[in-house]
């Protein structure tokens, strides 16, 4: 009986799939298009495979000075950025996870009233001119630094590591800092794994600070030279793939083989997503349980 | 006397046991008062002409001069008319959608497919608004685009989909639905996880189908965290998701997609009126938490569950 395949159960699984499909769907498509003679690709009807395939768009890219910098902007404060704010979340959230600490409910509430109560963005963007972070590398790392969700999920996951590991430490002759670094660490996989992940995609993802808070170009993350190749390239590509499609092969140039500003744009944005792909389906089980923590406790 | 002493003496004493951990404290203590509470304390350039040199204490009041400005500027309405149907609309319509998602997932038997539907809904959410805006020019532009390849298969005039005000709203709701279903879906997944599985073998003695069991167990079983989640979304209603309009914003939209947000980075950051958009800010900042607080007490007298 409860195997039998009911009216609503085909019609669940195959919404389900359509779900999915439109969610892998878009990155398929990108990449077939990434893969795919530019000038070719104008001509549209390009769905999954790639008609003429080639390189050349991802060498053109990486043949691009500026396209370099900003990736190594990218990488330096996603790696720089995420390690700092592991490490100094962790070492908050484990002091606040000392349940004899004195003081210790005035500091959660001292880090959790500007969660519910902040001061909006222009004074924040005066308290950055003022810190001398305009315009400065650090104007990626410093302002994500902190973070109270994460703080308060990774201390609830050290409540939950039983205090005898400590105490039988202590009796081995260990310091609260050997403990530390020794004992809770160790354990602390799981949820350093999925604070990482949050953080290192907010630092990847992040568009909007290299957008307004700097404006030397050799400062420029990956995500923001997307942002203005985006506004550059859509009216260009649009006025290139019509003449594409109302001339055919004989409209000026069309036929040879080439990439186009709108090929190159997808190539950037494949590697732009590509190491998010990569990592986050290991991620999942830690994550999930991350946002579960994160919303009970919080 | 004497007891007091003793008892200042054993808290110092336990203090001075804890130092280590003040030490572990101490980078989160400074990073918040400088990055939350100072802007908090700078809040008053909304009330000042401000200016570089003078900062946040030095530059001269100005009163309400800003708040006037703002209200007497012609678009204003617009501007906050903007900003709550584009937020009513993503609450309305893609509030309900994770939760339809979580309900339909529990449904899944095969274990495998049910995986690989969810790991694949969290993709959207693991990329940036840019990447998202990029994926649907792409997708969608009426030249080579394949959504307006297959409208033509079908033998339908192509649309012009983005920058074009008919379907600015669709662009918008269903953009945001797309990124985000699948990742605010998880906590839901959670709470159906936790309801107890006597109540749907409960619910088939009595007769209930699946559909049915979704509707009288599943979904009263997970009516607290929706009513949280609501409380905390309705708190969002006065910004309607500066990333997102920010990209998506065209110039045959921008009397649609103008919105709080927006205005404010526009003026403040593009225009240097620094006072000007501290004032749209805190007006935007205000109505939040009166949002909050009133619909937090109107779900603690309906319904018992709240947020604080």
């Amino acid at each position: 009986m409860e195997r039998k395949w009911s009216l609503f159960s085909v019609f669940n699984y195959i919404f389900l799939a359509l779900v999915g499909f439109s969610m892998i769907y878009p990155f398929i498509y990108i990449l077939a298009y990434s893969l795919n003679d530019g000038k070719d690709s104008m001509q549209g009807a390009i769905y999954f495979l790639p008609r003429q395939f080639t390189l050349d768009n991802y060498a053109q890219v990486f043949d691009n000075a500026r396209i370099w910098k900003a990736y190594q902007i990218t990488i330096m404060r996603t790696v720089l950025g995420t390690f700092l704010h592991v490490v100094l979340c962790t070492l908050m959230a484990y002091a606040l996870s000392k349940k004899t600490l004195p003081g210790r409910s005035f500091f959660t509430f001292y880090i959790f009233l500007p969660t519910i109560f902040s001061a909006g963005f222009i004074p924040f963007f005066i308290t950055l001119q003022k810190l001398h972070l305009i315009n400065s590398f650090w104007v990626y790392v410093l302002p994500l630094l902190f973070n109270f969700m994460h703080i308060i999920i990774i201390r609830t996951f050290l409540q939950g590591i039983p205090e005898e590991l400590e105490e039988s430490a202590r009796i081995d002759g260990y310091g609260d800092f050997q403990i530390f670094l020794r004992i809770i660490l160790p354990l602390s996989g799981p949820v350093l794994a999925t604070i990482s992940l949050f953080i290192g995609v907010a630092h990847w993802n992040d568009w909007f600070s290299g957008a307004y808070y700097v404006s030397n170009k050799d400062l420029i993350p990956v995500q923001t030279l997307l942002q203005e190749m985006l506004t550059e390239a859509e009216a260009l590509s649009n006025s290139m793939q019509r003449a594409a499609q109302q001339g055919g092969q004989t409209v000026g140039g069309v036929g040879g083989a080439g990439a186009t500003p709108e090929s190159l744009r997808m190539a950037l944005l494949v590697i732009t997503v590509f190491p998010i792909l990569c990592i986050y389906p290991f991620l999942q089980r830690y994550f999930v349980k991350g946002v579960m923590i994160g919303s009970v406790k919080g | 006397m004497i007891k007091t002493r003793v008892s200042n003496n054993r808290l110092m004493k336990r203090i001075w046991q804890h130092k280590l951990f003040y030490l572990f404290m101490l980078p989160g203590i400074v990073w918040f008062f400088l990055f939350s509470y100072v802007p908090l304390y700078g809040i008053q350039v909304a009330f000042r002409d401000y200016n570089f040199v003078g900062g946040f204490t030095g530059s001269p009041w100005a009163g309400l001069k800003y708040f006037q400005q703002f209200f007497n500027y012609y678009q204003s309405g617009d501007i906050i008319r903007n900003t709550i149907i584009i937020s009513l609309m993503k609450l309305l319509i893609g509030f309900p959608m994770p939760i339809i998602l979580a309900l339909l997932l529990n449904e899944v038997r095969m274990i495998k497919f049910k995986k690989t539907v969810q790991t694949l809904s969290y993709l959207p959410y693991f990329v940036s608004w840019i990447v998202v805006v990029t994926l649907m020019q792409r997708l969608l532009t009426p030249y080579g685009g394949p959504v307006n390849d297959l409208l033509g298969s079908f033998g339908a005039e192509s649309i012009q989909f983005l920058n074009n005000p008919t379907w600015f709203y669709q662009m918008i709701v269903g953009s945001d639905i797309w990124k985000n279903i699948g990742w605010n879906s998880i906590i839901f997944m959670a709470a159906i996880a936790g309801i107890d599985q006597q109540l749907y073998e409960a619910a088939k003695m009595d007769g209930a189908g699946r559909f049915r069991q979704m509707w009288h167990v599943s979904l009263p079983g997970i009516r607290n965290v929706a009513i949280i989640l609501f409380i905390l979304a309705v708190g969002s209603l006065m910004s309607a998701g500066y990333e997102q309009l920010l990209l998506l914003n065209g110039p045959a939209t921008a009397n649609l997609g103008s919105v709080l947000d927006v205005h404010a980075i526009n003026s403040g950051i593009r225009e240097g009126r620094l006072s000007y958009a501290a004032a749209v800010g805190l007006f935007q900042s205000v109505i939040a938490l009166i949002l909050v607080v009133t619909v937090n007490r109107i779900a603690r007298k309906v319904s018992d569950v709240s947020l604080f």
